[in-house]
C-alpha cells in the first residue's frame, strides 16, 4: 500500500468517525428528549443539533484533509527564495500522510537543490562566456580538455586550423581529432597520464610536432603547449595551445626530400663505378706496382663509402617518412661482427688505420635486422676513422653487460668530443661546430644509428674525452629474451619500424 | 663450376650495368640474354626457358612492377620455373616494397653490390618448384 493510499484511507476513517457521530449523537438525543418534547420540537432540535454538529466536523474535516498540504506549503515557502526562515517546517506532528508529506518534502528540497546547482552553473557560464571571448580573439589554436580528455572548447583559431566546424569538434575524444606525432617517445599522451597520476597542476612544451589530421595529408607541424589542472573548478583540466611552425619546419624537410632525390640519381654511376672498379682490380690488380694496387683498393673503399652515405640518406628520409621497416631475425652476434669487420677492415686500412676485435665468444644469438645492424655499425666505424686523428687504431667489443642485453662499443683514440655537445651528439643535423670546418659530414649518421638501435629496443650512447677518443655502445636483445608469442608469430622476422615520429596514441591505428 | 640454375634473363635498360653484369655471370658459368624493355622482356620470359630472371623497376614499355606481376598472374604463366630477382636502384614506399618483395625471390639495389656480389647472390637460390 502507497503513501497515498494510507492517506487515503486515514482520511475516510475520520469522516465515518464524523458521520456516524453526527447521525448517531442527535439521534439518541431525539430519543430522550422525545419525552418532554412535541414532534416539531424534535424534529427542530435534531436539526439544530446536526447543524451544530456539521459546523463542529466541517472544521474538524478540513483541519484533518489539509494538514499535509499546509505541510508541503510550509516545506515549498521554506526553500523559496525570498524565505527568511532558518529551520524546516516539522512534519513528525503530521496527522496523516507523514510519510507521503516527508518524501515529497524530500524531492521538494532536492529540486530546490539542483536549481541552486543550475543557477552556480549559469554564474559559470558568464564567467565562461568572458574566457571564451578571450579565447576567440587570441591568434592560437586553444583547445581546452575534460577530465575524460574530450574537447569541451576548442577556440576559433583552434577551428580554423582544424578546418572544422565545432560540433564536430567539441565534445570528441582529442585524440579522435588530433593526430599528433612527436620526434621523441615523451609524447602528450604519456604526459598527460604521467600528469594525472602525480600532478595537481603543470605544463610542459613540445617542439616539432606534427598533426595528420586524421585522413589528411601530414601537413602541419608545430610546437605544442600544454596546461595540466587538475583542480579546475570547471572540469576543464587540461588546455593546449599550438604555435604553428609548418613553414620553417617543412623547409628542412623540402631540403632533406629533395638531396634525397639528388642523391638517388647518384646510384646508377655509382653501380657502374663499382662495377668498373672490380673488373679492374680483378684482371689488373695483381700485375700492378703495389702503390697503384693500394690506389685501386682506396677507389674500391670510396665507392663503398659512397654507396654507405647513398643509403644513409635515403634511410634518413625514411625514418623521417616513418617508412623504415626492419626485420628482426635470430642471428649469431660472433658472426654478424666478423663479416662485419672483414668487410670495414679494407676501409680503414686505406687509411692505415688496424680494426683491433674483443668479442666474447659466448655471446648468445640475438634478434637483429643484418642490414640495418651493419649500417649501424659502418656509421660508428666511419666515424671512428673520420675522427681519429693520428691515432692508428680502432678497438670494437662485445659482451653481455648487467642487463643482459649484447653489448657492442667501437673505441676511437682520436680527437674525442667536448662534453658541452655530447647531449646533442643523436640529433639530426647536428655535427661539432669546432669540427665542422676540418671533417665533413651531414650530422645524419648517428642520428640514423639511433634510430635503427632504438627500434632493435636496444640503447645507444657515448663516452667520450677531448684528446682521448670517443666510444660508442649500443646494445641489441638476445633472442631469448624475446616472448614465445613474438617468436612464434615471426615467420619472415619480427617486424619492427625505425621511427622519426612517435604516434601520440594508438586511437587510430595505422 | 657450372652452376645449378644457368640460364638467366636480365631485363635491364641501363647497357653499360648490364654489359657488366653479364661480363660477371658468363665468367661464372652462367648463360645471359638481356632484354632492354619491359614487354619485350615479359615475352622472352614467358618461354620459360629461364632459371633466373633479373628485373630492373625502371624500364621503357611496361614497368618492371607490371612483368612481375604478368608473370605472377597463374593464368598468364601457370609454371614459370624462373627465379625473380628485382634488381633496381629505385627507393620505394614501405608497402609498395613489401608488395613487390613478396612477389619476387629477391630484392637488390644495384648500388649496394658489385657484379661479384650478385653472382655470390645467385649461387645461393635454390630451383623453384612450381
Amino acid at each position: 500500500m502507497n503513501f497515498y493510499d494510507k492517506f487515503l484511507r486515514h482520511i475516510s476513517t475520520h469522516i465515518l468517525t464524523v458521520l456516524i457521530i453526527l447521525a448517531v449523537v442527535p439521534a439518541g438525543v431525539a430519543l430522550l428528549v422525545r419525552h418532554y418534547l412535541p414532534v416539531e420540537g424534535v424534529l427542530l432540535f435534531v436539526v439544530a443539533i446536526g447543524l451544530v454538529g456539521a459546523l463542529v466536523a466541517q472544521r474538524s474535516i478540513i483541519e484533518r484533509t489539509t494538514e499535509p498540504v499546509k505541510a508541503l506549503w510550509d516545506v515549498i515557502q521554506f526553500v523559496s527564495p525570498k524565505s527568511t526562515q532558518t529551520a524546516a517546517p516539522k512534519l513528525d506532528i503530521l496527522h496523516s500522510g507523514r510519510e507521503m508529506i516527508a518524501v515529497m518534502a524530500n524531492q521538494v528540497y532536492q529540486l530546490a537543490q539542483s536549481v541552486d546547482h543550475a543557477k552556480d552553473l549559469r554564474g559559470a557560464k558568464d564567467t565562461s562566456l568572458h574566457a571564451s571571448f578571450i579565447a576567440n580573439s587570441l591568434p592560437l589554436p586553444l583547445v581546452v580538455l575534460d577530465k575524460d580528455e574530450s574537447i569541451v572548447f576548442a577556440n576559433k583559431a583552434a577551428l580554423e586550423y582544424l578546418a572544422r566546424p565545432a560540433d564536430e569538434v567539441e565534445g570528441n575524444n582529442v585524440y579522435s581529432i588530433f593526430d599528433f606525432s612527436f620526434s621523441d617517445d615523451d609524447t602528450f599522451d604519456t604526459w598527460l597520464k604521467r600528469s594525472k597520476h602525480k600532478s595537481v597542476s603543470t605544463s610542459r612544451t613540445w617542439e616539432r610536432v606534427r598533426l595528420g589530421l586524421v585522413d589528411q595529408a601530414n601537413n602541419k607541424q608545430f610546437d605544442l603547449a600544454a596546461h595540466y589542472n587538475k583542480s579546475n573548478p570547471f572540469g576543464y583540466e587540461t588546455v593546449l595551445v599550438l604555435f604553428d611552425h609548418t613553414e620553417t619546419y617543412g623547409q628542412d624537410d623540402q631540403s632533406l626530400g629533395f638531396i634525397a632525390l639528388t642523391v638517388h640519381e647518384l646510384r646508377t654511376p655509382l653501380t657502374l663505378l663499382r662495377g668498373y672498379i672490380e673488373v679492374f682490380k680483378e684482371e689488373i690488380g695483381p700485375k700492378l706496382a703495389p702503390d697503384l694496387q693500394e690506389f685501386m683498393q682506396k677507389m674500391e673503399v670510396s665507392g663503398q663509402q659512397l654507396s654507405a652515405f647513398v643509403d644513409n640518406i635515403l634511410n634518413v628520409v625514411k625514418v623521417q617518412d616513418n617508412q623504415l621497416e626492419l626485420h628482426l631475425k635470430q642471428e649469431n652476434w660472433n658472426e654478424v661482427l666478423d663479416h662485419v669487420v672483414s668487410d670495414l677492415s679494407l676501409r680503414t686500412e686505406v687509411r692505415g688505420i688496424t680494426i683491433k676485435t674483443d668479442i666474447a665468444s659466448d655471446l648468445p644469438p640475438v634478434a637483429v635486422d643484418r642490414y640495418s645492424i651493419y649500417e649501424v655499425l659502418s656509421n660508428l666505424v666511419d666515424n671512428a676513422v673520420k675522427y681519429s686523428g693520428t691515432a692508428k687504431q680502432i678497438f670494437i667489443s662485445a659482451s653481455v653487460n648487467k642487463e643482459g642485453m649484447v653489448e657492442t662499443s667501437v673505441k676511437d683514440f682520436g680527437v674525442g668530443i667536448d662534453s658541452s655537445i655530447l647531449p646533442h651528439i643523436f640529433d639530426k643535423f647536428y655535427r661539432d661546430h669546432h669540427n665542422r670546418a676540418k671533417v665533413g659530414g651531414t650530422g645524419l649518421g648517428l642520428y640514423l644509428c639511433q634510430a635503427i638501435v632504438k627500434a632493435h629496443h636496444g640503447s645507444i650512447f657515448v663516452r667520450s674525452k677531448v684528446g682521448q677518443g670517443s666510444t660508442f655502445f649500443f646494445t641489441v636483445v638476445p633472442y631469448h629474451k624475446l616472448s614465445d608469442e613474438l617468436k612464434a608469430n615471426a615467420k619472415n622476422g619480427i617486424t619492427r619500424e625505425a621511427h622519426g615520429w612517435i604516434k601520440n596514441h594508438s586511437y587510430y591505428k595505422r | 663450376m657450372t652452376p645449378t640454375l644457368k640460364n638467366i634473363l636480365c631485363i635491364e635498360d641501363e647497357h653499360f650495368i648490364s654489359e657488366l653484369y653479364v661480363r660477371a655471370l658468363t665468367k661464372a658459368g652462367y648463360e645471359v640474354d638481356v632484354e632492354m624493355d619491359g614487354q619485350k622482356g615479359l615475352d622472352r620470359a614467358k618461354s620459360n626457358q629461364y632459371d633466373i630472371i633479373l628485373l630492373d623497376l625502371m624500364i621503357p614499355t611496361i614497368t618492371g612492377i607490371e612483368v612481375l606481376r604478368h608473370l605472377r598472374d597463374k593464368s598468364e604463366t601457370p609454371k614459370l620455373k624462373a627465379r625473380i630477382i628485382i634488381t633496381t636502384n629505385l627507393e620505394q614506399r614501405q608497402d609498395i616494397r613489401e608488395d613487390i618483395e613478396s612477389q619476387a625471390d629477391g630484392y637488390l639495389v644495384k648500388a649496394s653490390i658489385t657484379p661479384h656480389e650478385l653472382v655470390d647472390f645467385l649461387s645461393q637460390l635454390e630451383p623453384n618448384t612450381p
